[in-house]
């Protein structure tokens, strides 16, 4: 058998704060099409290190790849433009403009429409724009976002604005998207239709990391969990194996999600 | 009939209208006021740009309009270059200054950039008093001949009457406004909102803010300069208070007003404040001073502007509950 | 005034950089408030420039119309400049909040439109001096002649940057302000009142600029736009010394004092003028986070 090249590599990302290292010598690598959880108790390091890996911090130490192509000290631009997009544990929207607008800016950098193009408005720009259109049609219909298409996004509630947000960083047909805290603070049935979402796109051959606190939802729509505490990788295996790991429920240990990963495992 | 073609219909008989004003009335203040109009039209539509939709505020326009302004009166004067290679050379050097200051001061970040831009603002009109050498100080360059435009046909148009100023800046303003509507309505100009709105999720998203920002800073500084070097064959005189920060303050009031981010709404206003303060005869310090009293109140009582209130109602229209099916 | 081609003597350089360090000095009295105050509340005073006018008017008019002596005014207006610090920060600055930078300097900058045009409307443009018996002394030490309003000037600027350090330094509340300076978040959550230690940033600042203005009257023509083209050396200086660090701005502020007269010893005008322009942009694209970087540290 000869090894796959992963989608995604990270080699020894390390990033300090004043005497804080926030992400500590992490590795790990990502296999197209999967959907891999990254867990741990808070300030564990799990957005620092996505915010190193897609070029919004600058990292200390480390290498990332992803198809083999260096991102290293790439800025945030130039690794959403080779295939990595993101999105924030703080959610971002554009306020002021639609939610279709919202779709299609995300994904007018990758059509190779140049700025003169732009401006003269010839073929090959009506072609992207309709093409953009659509796909962001299509895109909100899966979140369940069709009827608001023309309507600002400010009129969205919290859970809808995560839900634009997933929406948008599928805009340029990505290669990985990292999903920072998806459904951190938004209600149960919100959390299923978010769940079934990300199933969706998953079977459209997506491959996603998803940062999480909510230990459910990451058992049961990853095929592997990456376990991080205090900037470092503790554990890393398919759901049932982290359960049971003892590195793990000594990390969530007096922490009520001990709890929570007992009762998912009874 | 539609509505767009409504719009444009409307549109077009208003520029017909603006053209033909020379005809209509021989009016010399007339002609002065929309002379003004098209010069400040083009420098609040600059601004608009990179504030208005770009976010970045910027004291900088009227230096860019100041170093059109000597650029062109110098070649034309001194070098014997022709109008309109002494305005394009002035726009050039404008934009190329804009770029330095743009690039220089956006890596650290926007409070960089306005601080910078006043400080180059300032630094203009103390250049061209001190630098007597080139720009002959504070008495400037006077009486600036009237200059000739080789039209097709081995025409030569002589701009020496009102009327001919009148054209000549007038059309220029269609040009400029028409590339500002250009980019603004295009994909750029989204671009450009989306960072303005959300920088952090604009770069997330593949768009390099660098990039529009300096692609607004220089097209709006090609035009400030270029309008610069019209301007002063007008005036016949080039001195260092074409650098006078009354030109900031106008063009500030005439953004903050009309709405920033609002092409018709910051084209109206300039028309608007071209006119009315002309007509009420305030002495310039007081309409300074009144500019600044609606300043402040506007920041107040207004903060998001015109933009911010027109948001408000659209979400709100958004809210509102639904006939049920 | 310029020996040129023969040998250039030790006095002429004694006397240049004298006159720097005092112009420098004033520079950093200016140009700590306007950091100060961008460290601590993240807004760029526009009007700063004008405090200085005001109180070089009020000391002029204190003096020559009203009979008051050098230092009784002096006094005067530092404690004017210090409450108006205050109104200025409740009527105006308070209300701003979060991501409102840009508001910031438009309201700023509405202020100074109306402060500086106000007066040229009340006072017209033309410089007044304030030819006091100050004015014209001298101390002659050796060959050197040191004109004794300038050494006020420098006397008073040290003054104040002794008694800036020990309230940053020796006061709960000016530890409180390094405090929101470093780290805004953290400070806000160990209790200290951001209003009151807001307030106190910008009073400082507004004062420092007033006694500014203050000490330099009898030294230069006063007139309502001196603040403006002063100001604009404060802004390059605050980026030089790295935005929000008030002894960075301090020491960026004496710098470019002793730099300009030295230059305007031997160099056109025009060199002196953009000689703060130009270092700010070369810091900018040499070292962007200032020569000193950022943070309130002395
Ligand atoms: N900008 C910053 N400056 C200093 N420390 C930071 C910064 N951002 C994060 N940290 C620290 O780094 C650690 C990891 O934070 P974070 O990555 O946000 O954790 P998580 O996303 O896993 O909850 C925390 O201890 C946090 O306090
Ligand atoms: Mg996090």
């Amino acid at each position: 058998m000869t090894p796959v090249q992963p989608l995604l590599e990270v080699r020894g990302l390390t990033k300090r704060y004043l005497g804080l290292t926030a992400v500590d010598d992490l590795s790990y690598a990502l296999e197209t099409g999967s959907v891999v959880g990254l867990i741990g108790p808070n300030g564990s390091g799990k957005s620092t290190s996505i915010d190193c890996m897609s070029g919004f911090q600058a990292a200390d130490r480390g290498q990332w790849f992803l198809d083999g192509r260096e991102l290293t000290g790439l800025a945030p631009h130039r690794i959403a433009r080779a295939g990595l997009t993101r999105t924030f544990q703080t959610v971002r929207a554009y306020d002021e403009l639609t939610l279709l607008e919202n779709l299609c800016v995300a994904a007018q950098e990758n059509d190779g429409v140049s700025w003169m193009q732009a401006l003269l408005r010839g073929k090959t720009l009506r072609g992207a724009d309709a093409a953009a259109r659509a796909r962001g049609l299509e895109l909100l219909a899966t979140v369940g976002l069709a009827n608001y298409a023309d309507a600002p996004a400010a009129i969205l509630s919290y859970g809808q604005r995560k839900l634009l947000a997933i929406a948008a960083s599928m805009m340029p047909k990505p290669r990985l998207v990292v999903l920072d805290e998806p459904v951190a603070g938004v209600n149960q049935t919100m959390v299923r239709h978010i769940e079934e979402v990300i199933r969706k796109l998953n079977a459209e051959g997506v491959t996603l990391l998803i940062v999480e606190h909510n230990v459910d939802f990451i058992m049961s729509l990853c095929s592997r969990v990456i376990v991080l505490e205090s900037g470092s990788k503790i554990a890393d295996g398919p759901p049932g194996l982290i359960r049971s790991d003892p590195r793990v429920l000594a990390a969530y240990l007096g922490n009520k999600r001990a709890a929570e990963l007992d009762a998912g495992n009874g | 009939m539609n509505a767009i073609s409504v719009r444009a219909l409307a549109f077009v008989i208003g520029l017909m209208v603006l053209f033909a004003i020379p005809k209509l009335t021989g009016n010399e203040y007339v002609l002065a006021l929309g002379i003004s109009f098209a010069a400040l039209s083009v420098l609040s539509g600059g601004l608009n740009l990179v504030y208005g939709y770009t976010g970045l505020l910027s004291f900088a326009q009227v230096g860019f309009f100041g170093i059109g302004s000597y650029t062109a009166a110098l070649l034309v004067t001194e070098q014997n270059w022709s109008l309109w290679s002494g305005v394009a050379a002035g726009g050039a050097l404008a934009t190329a200054v804009g770029m330095v200051i743009g690039y220089s001061s956006l890596r650290l970040s926007r409070h960089a950039f306005a601080i910078v831009s006043l400080s180059f603002a300032l630094l203009c009109m103390i250049v061209a008093r001190d630098w007597v050498s080139l720009t002959r100080g504070a008495m400037g360059i006077p009486g600036l001949p009237a200059p000739t435009i080789n039209l097709p046909g081995g025409m030569r148009w002589r701009i020496a009457q009102p009327a001919d100023f009148y054209y000549l800046l007038l059309g220029f303003a269609v040009f400029a406004h028409a590339l500002i509507y250009g980019v603004v309505t295009s994909r750029l100009g989204r671009a450009m909102r989306a960072i303005k709105l959300n920088e952090p999720l604009a770069q997330s998203q593949g768009i390099n803010p660098l990039a529009y920002k300096l692609l607004a800073i220089a097209l709006s500084a090609l035009l400030a300069g270029m309008v610069g070097g019209l301007f002063v064959f007008y005036l016949t005189i080039v001195d260092p208070s074409i650098f006078d920060f009354y030109y900031t303050e106008t063009m500030l009031i005439m953004v903050i007003i009309g709405g920033p981010g609002s092409f018709w709404g910051v084209l109206a206003s300039s028309a608007v404040l071209t006119a009315v303060p002309d007509l009420l005869r305030f002495t310039t310090d007081l309409r300074m001073v009144l500019y600044g009293v609606v300043l402040i109140a506007a920041m107040l009582l207004f903060p998001g502007g015109l933009g911010g209130w027109l948001h408000r109602r659209r979400v709100a229209r958004w809210r509102q509950p639904r006939v049920a099916p | 005034m310029r020996p040129r081609g023969r040998s250039v003597d030790l006095n002429f350089y004694a006397q240049l950089l004298l006159n720097g360090i005092v112009i420098g000095v004033i520079y950093a009295l200016i140009a700590m408030g306007l950091s100060l105050i961008f460290g601590v509340l993240e807004i760029v005073n526009f009007a700063h420039g004008e405090f200085y006018m005001l109180g070089a008017m009020c000391a002029y008019f204190l003096t020559v119309n009203w009979g008051f002596g050098y230092w009784p005014a002096v006094l005067i207006v530092t404690a004017v400049a210090i409450s108006l610090g205050c109104v200025l920060y409740e009527a105006l600055l308070g209300s701003l909040r979060g991501e409102s930078f840009e508001r910031s300097i438009l309201l700023t900058l509405g202020l100074s439109m109306v402060l500086q045009n106000g007066a040229v409307f009340l006072f017209t443009t033309t410089p007044k001096m304030m030819a006091t018996g100050l004015s014209y002394s001298n101390i002659i030490v050796g060959e050197l002649r040191l004109p004794l309003s300038r050494l006020y000037a420098l006397g008073l600027g040290l003054a104040a940057f002794a008694a800036l350090y020990l309230t940053l330094y020796r006061t709960r509340v000016g530890k409180a302000m390094r405090g929101v300076a470093q780290n805004r978040d953290a400070a806000l959550m160990v209790g200290i009142d951001p209003r009151a230690v807001s307030r106190l940033a910008v009073a400082i600042g507004i004062g420092l600029s007033g006694l500014a203005g203050a000490a330099l009257a009898p030294v230069y023509a006063v007139h309502p736009l001196m603040g403006f083209s002063f100001v604009f050396k404060a802004f390059a200086i605050i980026i030089i010394g790295g935005l929000g660090n008030v002894s960075g701005a301090a020491i960026a502020a004496v710098m470019l004092g002793i730099l300009e007269s030295l230059v305007g010893g031997f160099l056109p005008l025009v060199m002196v003028d953009a000689l703060a322009f130009i270092s700010m942009i070369a810091v900018l694209l040499l070292r962007p986070q200032g020569l000193f970087g950022r943070g309130v540290r002395v």
